[in-house]
């Protein structure tokens, strides 16, 4: 008896998964993809952002991040972030606590007002930094934000790809669509955003992935072409190191001020 | 300001001990400021106290932040300094913070001036008290003068807590005989009188819980010690005004909420200057628009109301209008201006400012403060005359 139960659930199992929908694998292989980037624990970094207008023009702007993975399975990430270049902004504090189809909660502190204030953060779809980079590209690679569909399989330089679109779930995304490549690795090699009227906006390229902790593929390079202003942005990660013993009392409102001058 | 031994004692007694830290650790640090000269124009003309059309101004800031002792520990020097061609009192360097910090686990300790603002509002802070005005350089108040103090903080997860310890007391600087704007007479810098017989040694003393729950900022604070507004009256003797520096006990309270595109503010305090209390409230909202006209620009729309229970408070029923336009461009182009306007009476003003980065090291500032109908007896109308255009420039390094 207990083995024709066996036979069956097997059956049952085998059935399921040949039946796994398009919008199934397409979740399946985000959510795996996603997880394979998690257990950084926590994070510091130096980021660089090449501003690069049509004219080819180039301006460049550099960060220091810290930040803090939420274990939380229905919560965001926790950042700060110390503005260094332009010099009109140095010393400016951001901390975010990242929610996933929510506004996040934003401090910000102004060297020049000396004040630290709350601000809205409904904006994720806004330009970071006068760049073509916004908010929610930041956390674009978390599957929670989106409904997912497995398209089929394409060979992306060299490699062969998973063809993922995704619709955010996010009301105030500035996204309608997103066309992904992601490697047998499980890494996000290329997305193509579409604005809210459904018209092609930009494409992200992740490059110079490197394997943090002998498990973590982190790309080190973001590339963004704009398809319609035509600017690009280059957004690079250095001195990356991951867990280095940062806790939840290093992402408080109180502890901005021990960035900051 | 060098200007007493006070603070020169405790500026030996920090580079004494930076000095000291600095044979132990590698000195790790940042350092980085601008300067600025600045050039007015008086639109109506000479100043009814006889001052220039015109003036021109050299402002500058200098900051320095080291951190010590394996990054427990942090140094940090904010210096400005101004320089101006008319006004013998906006020639000054002040430091805003120099401060030594040291980190525990959940408590802060902090010595040395330091620049703390309390409050959600825009426009209306009338919960900040900590540190004084510098109303020589605007009459809003917005500068302020670096505060000698030491304090403690103590973070838990239901948020922290703040005492402030403030040893010495710093008097209100407020425009000299050639300023623009300045007060109907002088600020007789040797006729201040306090109600506390330790005056500028008095001991003050301020204590502050805040904490964040959800998308609610609360803070609660008591203040006493030196009332940082003094109350002027004029000396027929002089000419000039005497001041007096009355005991004030404040109780604050500062709550925001932060709701999508929406920020709703409100400060209150109650506070008991001698014998006589009084009450303030002042608050409003704030609305931004993202990506207007399917731009990158962003438009906020801001709404706020002040009131005081004294009727000789000039803030006792104020509003204002105010528009902040971003253009998250490159050059961080910004706007910001408004509407002021008192309810009981007939004034009103018009203040904005623009600014936007030339190259990675210039950056542009132009600030207009135009005067409307002022009633004479508003406490403005002695500024009626000193609508001005500013044109800034500051270059960093």
């Amino acid at each position: 008896m207990k083995k024709i139960i066996l036979v069956l659930i097997i059956l049952i199992s085998t059935k399921l998964s040949i039946a796994e929908s398009s919008e199934e694998k397409g979740y399946n292989i985000a959510k795996s993809s996603y997880e394979s980037g998690r257990g950084f624990t926590d994070m510091i970094s130096d980021q660089l952002m090449i501003l690069i207008d049509p004219k080819g023009n180039q301006v460049t702007r550099e960060i220091s991040a810290k930040s803090l993975e939420n274990l939380d399975p229905y919560d965001g990430d926790k950042t700060i972030t110390y503005f260094e270049t332009p010099k009109d902004v140095e010393g400016t504090v951001m901390l975010s606590h990242t929610h996933i189809n929510e506004d996040d909660d934003q401090w910000l502190y102004l060297p020049a007002l000396t004040r630290v204030k709350r601000i809205s953060s409904s904006n994720k779809s806004g330009s970071f930094m006068g760049s073509e980079v916004a908010f929610e590209d930041f956390s674009a690679g978390d599957y929670r934000k989106y409904k997912w569909k497995y398209i089929g399989e394409e060979v992306y330089e060299g490699d062969l790809c998973y063809v993922l679109e995704s619709y955010p779930i996010y009301e105030n995304s500035g996204y309608t669509k997103r066309v992904g490549l992601t490697d047998k690795l499980l890494r996000a090699r290329k997305i193509d955003f579409y604005d809210r009227k459904g018209e092609l906006l930009k494409t992200v390229f992740f490059e110079d992935y490197n394997l943090y902790g002998d498990k973590i593929w982190m790309a080190d390079s973001m590339k963004v072409e704009n398809h319609q202003n035509k600017n690009a942005t280059i957004f690079q990660w250095q001195n990356r190191k991951l867990n280095v013993g940062l806790d939840n009392k290093d992402f408080e409102k109180s502890s901005l001020m021990r960035l900051a001058d | 300001m060098i200007q007493n031994t006070f603070q020169g004692k405790i500026i030996i007694f920090f580079l004494f001990t930076l000095l000291h830290s600095s044979h132990t650790n590698a000195l790790d640090f940042k350092a980085y400021g601008f300067i600025q000269p600045e050039s007015s124009i008086y639109i109506n003309g000479d100043g009814r106290h006889g001052q220039d059309n015109y003036n021109t101004s050299l402002f500058g800031k200098g900051t320095f932040v080291s951190y010590l002792q394996n990054g427990d520990a942090k140094f940090t020097i904010s210096a400005i300094s101004r320089f101006d061609q008319s006004d013998d009192q906006l020639r000054y360097l002040d430091f805003q913070k120099f401060k030594y910090e040291y980190y525990f686990d959940d408590v802060t300790l902090k010595v040395g001036n330091e620049i703390v603002f309390w409050g959600v509002n825009e426009t209306f802070n009338i919960v900040d008290i900590i540190n004084q005005s510098n109303l020589a350089e605007n009459i809003s108040g917005t500068k302020k003068l670096g505060q000698p103090m030491a304090s403690i903080s103590y973070s838990q997860d239901y948020g922290t807590f703040d005492i402030y310890l403030m040893p010495y007391f710093r008097e209100r600087p407020f425009s000299g005989k050639e300023g623009r704007p300045r007060l109907l007479f002088e600020v007789d810098k040797n006729s201040i009188t306090y109600e506390s017989s330790a005056k500028k040694r008095k001991m003050d003393f301020a204590l502050r819980y805040s904490s964040v729950i959800d998308d609610l900022d609360i803070g609660l604070s008591h203040f006493y010690g030196n009332n940082r507004t003094p109350v002027l009256s004029p000396n027929p003797l002089t000419l000039k005004f005497d001041s007096h520096y009355p005991v004030l006990s404040q109780t604050g309270v500062d709550i925001q909420a932060t709701k999508g595109p929406w920020l709703y503010k409100l400060e209150t305090v109650s506070a008991k200057e001698g014998s006589e209390r009084h009450l303030g409230a002042a608050g409003g909202i704030e609305y931004t628009y993202y990506g207007i006209r399917n731009t990158q620009s962003d438009l906020g729309v801001i709404l706020e109301y002040a009131f005081d229970d004294r009727n000789d408070n000039p803030f006792n029923n104020e509003g204002i209008i105010g528009l902040r336009w971003s253009m998250n461009d490159v050059k961080s182009s910004s706007l910001l201006a408004g509407y002021l306007f008192d309810m009981r009476g007939n004034s009103n003003r018009f203040q904005a400012e623009f600014e936007q980065r030339i190259t990675d090291d210039l950056k542009l500032f132009l600030d207009l403060s135009l005067n409307g109908s002022i009633d004479d007896t508003d406490f403005t109308h002695q500024f009626k005359e000193d609508s001005q255009i500013t044109i800034k420039i500051a270059k960093y390094f």
